[in-house]
């Protein structure tokens, strides 16, 4: 199987990394106005009974502040995984360009492993506040999975794998 | 490190320009440059056995161990 080009599986993943990098952008965008709306009618009930039925404007306007927060977090969490595709996208140009040990992937995968640990206490907090804020309705499951930490430790270790491939290159260029 | 490289004095004592030694030997400029100030982290024996043939010259002749501050230490 080819290791770069069309048809590669490097191709493939290319694409995917695109396409959620996109994704991800409209997604955020998406969230961070529904957040900013949701915000700005539950402060105006006048204009919230007038647009919407009774049914749906009533709630909205009680719990506005917490579903905007929700939906604040909601937007946080989307910014933290773009965050990690536009770093693997990164990864992978440098890999493309036939040079995947760079000094910088090193601190990139650090990061990563940073977003996603910060993702995961993110989750348990934003678990904990949406509990709070919307009336005791589970909006995120907040408990303890051993699987996100353990993609942590992976992405750890692989940042050291890589610091080690860099300096092997750094030697390698300086080897007459 | 504490390995001193001697080419330049070796090519001297040769009457041999860098460039006439880079096209003898196949090693480019830019990485003999790199040998005779010292930044070379590694020599191949295959580039030790080539510059030792062109200036019919021993290992030793070219690279001497000097104990310094460093020593048993790689500088980063």
């Amino acid at each position: 199987m080819r290791a770069l080009g069309p048809g590669s599986v490097s191709s493939f993943l290319k694409i995917i990394l695109d396409v959620s990098y996109y994704v991800l952008w409209i997604w955020v965008s998406l969230l961070a106005l529904v957040t900013i709306l949701v915000l700005l009618l539950s402060f105006n009930t006048d204009l919230l009974t007038s647009i919407l039925p009774s049914e749906l404007a009533e709630p909205l306007a009680k719990n506005g502040p917490g579903s905007a927060a929700a939906l604040a977090g909601w937007a946080l969490m989307s910014g933290g995984w773009m965050a990690i595709v536009e770093r693997l996208r990164k990864i992978f140009a440098t890999m493309t360009l036939g040079d995947p040990f760079h000094p910088e992937n090193v601190r990139r995968l650090r990061v990563v492993g940073g977003i996603l640990a910060a993702l995961e206490v993110g989750r348990y907090v934003f678990a904990a506040l949406t509990r709070v804020l919307i009336d005791g309705e589970k909006v995120v499951d907040g408990s303890f999975t051993l699987n996100a930490w353990f993609s942590v430790l992976v992405v750890f270790v692989l940042a050291e794998v890589f610091r080690e491939g860099a300096r092997l290159r750094r030697e390698a260029e300086l080897t007459i | 490190m504490s390995i001193r490289v001697n080419l330049d004095r070796v090519l001297l004592e040769r009457r041999m320009s860098l460039t006439e030694l880079s096209d003898r030997v196949g090693v480019t400029i830019a990485n003999l440059s790199i040998l005779k100030t010292g930044k070379a982290r590694a020599i191949r024996f295959s580039t030790l056995d080539a510059l030792c043939r062109e200036l019919n010259c021993q290992p030793g002749d070219l690279m001497t161990f000097e104990h310094g501050p460093g020593e048993g230490h790689d500088e980063d």
